[in-house]
């Protein structure tokens, strides 16, 4: 019984710590952010398994509960918010920056790592008997926590509320003027068709007949142009709207054509044909760039 | 199963993380170098709690995840704002402290 | 029993919690005066409860089931951080033409029109009331902890309102965004590190617990290795909070972006608790490995010292000034540190009694020059250029005579707390066999004495120049930076300083009585 309980403790540190380390790599050198979130979520993922192998079930829950449900997610939300595209740049800003770090890190890996080579002597074993006298290792955990660390207990509650105040004042916004209902919004607009000839209908979504549903491509027009208006202008203020009109138009072209040419085939009259680019052409500038710097590699 | 495995294992990830904090320019990947490092020094301690037999080790690593939640929200408040009026995470773009 | 005795630090969580609570319930146009006397009313109660303790000796209770020591030390570092939060809490809750020095509206883009609406309407971020509250429940908490896990709760609940609220300045937002970023990556880094080290140190002792890592230590060197690693993690974490050489480099930007209030708490109330921190886990948990780190915490201290004092030497900022002064007094408040000089005898001078009055002396007069520099002003705000404090002296002699008297202090000029604060530190140092330390310190001294006099030269003596305008292009001031009209309460908070650092330096006994009693801790 013993030795399997060993051997499989065994099993699950030398299926983990490898997958860990990969994944730590991963997270360091991965270009865009995204992955790297992946890769430490998977980390604290396999971390929390370690967990549970070394009499730490509660620590192991928690662990999924805090690290990769929340902590991760909130790291998620916040890419989403600042751009999920976000890659790093990966110039060096201070000469010969990287190398003094790569050899920082792996002198502290060895120099850790030699220390604490050697720190465990002998096994103790004595945890298991700990978390049965209290009856499991959730409670043995609470019985230290509500007493012997009741103030830093305490004290960890105003760091929660803190986090809370600090999400709050940053990002809340107080309202100053007030919100413009759906029936405020219909009179500005009958008000301002009045006096500004400005369309009563709605701007058109981003999206519709678009190739990309994201809020930066523009809505298309039946022949393939961008729609005015379709996008915000706070993105387009930003540079981040798509506005490449012959790539927009592109594969409403396309199709244009070849179903121009199979009515064609089918009944022997010619028909108007779209003047399709040679090459396809890109569609922001910053896709260029992304394209070059993969040919550069 | 020797277990200062566990600790050199923890030693390595605290090592990526730290490589992961001086080489990355991005806040949020720093960030994220940073709270692996805080994982890192979870296991040794869960490890050590298990080696001691001794409960400390566990606490501790409990209330560093609720201190790394907490840290979490005011840290990427803090992110959001920066890139909210500079359009951008990286701890370059902004230099005014630099002249 | 121990509860009663941790009544000062629960007095401030509760006030806290209540300062939220007020948040939701006064109505917005009463919210900032009423969050401002609440707070200050919150710190004069935990003051005088602190008293009360250490009136009644009963008090003193090593609480080894709550993690805290609630010894002499704690309670003269308590009594200090409780003081110098007032006076910051005094400093925030200033309003000049109507406005604090908080950002009305964090959310809203700096120079956005919501900016504008937010100042038009007069909104104001008075959470930063319950937030510096906060922030004094882990200052309290963390000289009080004694084992490193409650230690470090302290550290996090007293660094995390903190950069937060360097964030929020009113003008300069985006120097104030990035040095809480800075602040923020930094600060977390060196807590990980912390951590890390609390780890290996656990491991070694079999307990987090001060004294069992004291035990441990005694009782012999296996995993030496261990130990050692694991107590130079900690101290990286430590001297990183108290802004020590080489951690040093957030110091500088994080006080330049802060705003003033929040600069001068930092400066302030950080540093006594990073202090208190430090001489706890050094005496109390290290105290064993005195011979290891006496050295390289001299070595420390002398890089310290020599930078902080060096580098101020060329700054133009007033602020930066600061910085870098705060950087050198951290240096001088090591040199007593690393001596390790026990208790002997009561009343007599100890590391713990040299460091204590150290701190105290600095800590007024870095408060009363926040205080000052809080005043001068142009149109646009505070003017932290030092070209526009040229010839203040002749136009408001007083105020300019006050800054005169905090610099001298700050400089270590005998009648002053900061000379005494100097002399005994090097006495200790010196008694504590460090004779290499105490002339190095003797010679940056010297070196910040021309630091901190040529501020006085230029207050004084400086002429103010016509062309400053032009040098100064980023924001072209519309009125020239002179000292505004002095608010009742900044006064009487410069007065009190003055007159406490005057004493502290002519009839210094009856401080160096409190300080010295200071060097009891229990164990």
């Amino acid at each position: 019984m013993i030795g399997m309980t060993v051997s499989l403790t065994a099993i699950t540190f030398w299926v983990c710590a490898p997958i860990m380390v990969v994944l730590g790599f991963g997270m360091v050198l991965a270009r865009k952010v995204v992955h790297s979130a992946l890769c430490l979520a998977g980390l604290m993922v396999a971390l929390g398994v370690l967990y549970a192998s070394i009499n730490a079930p509660f620590l192991f829950v928690a662990q999924l509960i805090v690290y990769t449900g929340s902590v991760m997610m909130l790291f998620l939300f916040t890419m989403m918010l600042i751009g999920v595209d976000t890659a790093d740049e990966l110039k060096e800003t201070i000469k010969g920056q990287r190398v003094s770090a790569i050899v920082i890190a792996v002198a502290l890996a060895g120099l850790l790592g030699f220390t604490v080579l050697h720190a465990i002597v002998g096994q103790s074993g004595g945890l298991s008997v700990i978390n049965n006298a209290a009856g499991g290792n959730a409670q043995a955990v609470a019985q230290l926590i509500f007493g012997r660390y009741a103030v830093a207990f305490e004290a960890a509650s105003a760091l929660v509320i803190t986090a809370a105040l600090a999400a709050m004042v940053l990002s809340h916004a107080e309202r100053l003027t007030p919100k413009e209902r759906q029936r405020e919004r219909a009179d500005r607009r009958v008000r301002q068709f009045a006096s500004d000839a400005l369309p009563v209908a709605p701007d058109p979504a981003p999206g519709v007949y678009a190739r990309h549903n994201a809020a930066t491509y523009p809505a298309l027009l039946p022949d393939g142009t961008a729609a005015p208006g379709s996008v915000a202008p706070a993105l387009e203020a930003r540079g981040q709207a798509v506005l490449a009109e012959p790539a927009l138009k592109l594969p409403a072209q396309s199709l244009h054509n070849r179903l121009a040419a199979q009515a064609t085939e089918l009944d022997g009259q010619p028909r108007l044909m779209a003047d399709l680019p040679d090459a396809a052409p890109a569609l922001t500038a910053k896709a260029d760039d992304a394209e070059d710097q993969e040919a550069a590699k | 199963m020797n277990e200062n495995y566990y600790l050199v294992l923890a030693a390595i990830l605290f090592a990526i993380g730290v490589a992961g904090f001086l080489t990355r320019r991005n806040a949020l990947l720093i960030f994220m170098s940073i709270e692996l490092m805080l994982n890192a020094a979870n296991l040794t301690l869960v490890t050590f709690a298990d080696a001691l037999g001794d409960l400390t080790g566990q606490i501790m690593a409990f209330f560093v995840m609720v201190v790394a939640a907490a840290e979490v929200v005011v840290g990427l408040a803090i992110i959001i704002t920066i890139a909210r009026s500079l359009h951008t995470a990286s701890i370059d773009a902004s230099s005014w402290l630099r002249r | 029993m121990a509860y009663i005795a941790l009544l000062p630090l629960l007095v401030v969580a509760l006030g806290a919690l209540v300062g939220v609570l007020l948040e939701a319930l006064v109505p917005r146009r009463h919210r900032f005066v009423t969050q401002a006397w609440f707070t200050a009313a919150i710190v004069v109660v935990a003051l005088v409860r602190v008293i009360i303790n250490w009136k009644t000796p009963s008090s003193r209770v090593l609480a080894g089931n709550l993690s805290v020591s609630l010894d002499n030390a704690t309670l003269i570092v308590w009594a200090g951080l409780l003081l110098f939060a007032l006076g910051s809490v005094v400093l925030a809750a200033q309003r000049f033409g109507g406005v604090s020095s908080f950002t009305p509206m964090a959310v809203a883009a700096p120079g956005s029109s919501d900016e504008q609406t937010a100042e038009a309407e007069g909104v104001e971020h008075t959470e930063i009331f319950p937030l510096m509250l906060f922030s004094l429940t882990g200052m309290l908490l963390f000289p009080a902890a004694t084992d490193l896990l409650t230690a470090f709760i302290g550290l996090e609940v007293l660094s995390l309102p903190l950069y937060l609220m360097t964030a929020l300045a009113r003008r300069r937002r985006l120097l104030s965004h990035e040095a809480a970023l800075k602040y923020f990556l930094l600060g977390a880094f060196s807590s990980a590190i912390f951590l890390y080290g609390a780890a290996l140190t656990y491991g070694f002792a079999g307990g987090a617990d001060y004294s069992a890592i004291d035990r441990a230590i005694s009782l012999g060197l296996a995993r030496q290795p261990l130990l050692l690693a694991g107590f130079a993690l900690l101290m990286v974490g430590l001297l990183f909070k108290v802004g020590a050489v080489p951690f040093h480099a957030w110091v500088p930007d994080v006080y330049t972006g802060a705003p003033t209030p929040l600069t001068a708490y930092m400066a302030v109330g950080t540093k006594v608790a990073a202090f208190g921190a430090l001489i706890r886990v050094l005496y109390v948990a290290f105290g064993g490995l005195s011979w290891t780190w006496a050295v390289p915490l001299g070595i420390v201290a002398v890089l310290t010292m020599g930078l902080g004092a060096i580098f101020g030497l060329t700054q133009t900022n007033i602020k930066r000034l600061m910085a870098y002064s705060s950087i050198a007094h951290a240096g001088f408040v090591l040199v007593p540190i690393a001596a390790a000089l026990a208790v002997t005898t009561v009343g007599a001078l100890s590391s713990m009694t040299a460091a204590v009055y150290y701190l105290a002396s600095y800590g007024l007069a870095t408060l009363g020059a926040f205080a000052v520099i809080m005043l001068v002003r142009d149109g646009t705000g505070e003017a932290p250029d030092l070209a526009s404090w040229a010839g203040l002296g002749r136009r408001h002699p007083w105020v300019s005579a006050a800054m005169t008297l905090f610099l001298c202090s700050l400089a270590g000029i005998p009648a002053t707390a900061g000379f005494i604060g100097k002399l005994d530190a090097f006495v200790v140092a010196w008694r504590g066999g460090l004779a290499w330390l105490v002339i190095l310190g003797l010679a940056f001294s010297l070196v910040a004495l021309g630091f901190y006099m040529r501020i006085v030269l230029v207050i004084w003596f400086g002429k103010p120049s016509i062309e400053r305008a032009a040098s100064d292009s980023a924001d072209t001031p519309d009125q020239p930076a002179d000292i505004v009209k002095v608010p009742v309460s900044l006064g009487i908070l410069m007065a009190l300083c003055a007159v406490a650092t005057l004493i502290g330096g002519l009839v210094p006994n009856y401080f160096t009585h409190f300080a010295s009693l200071a060097g009891q801790m229990l164990r």
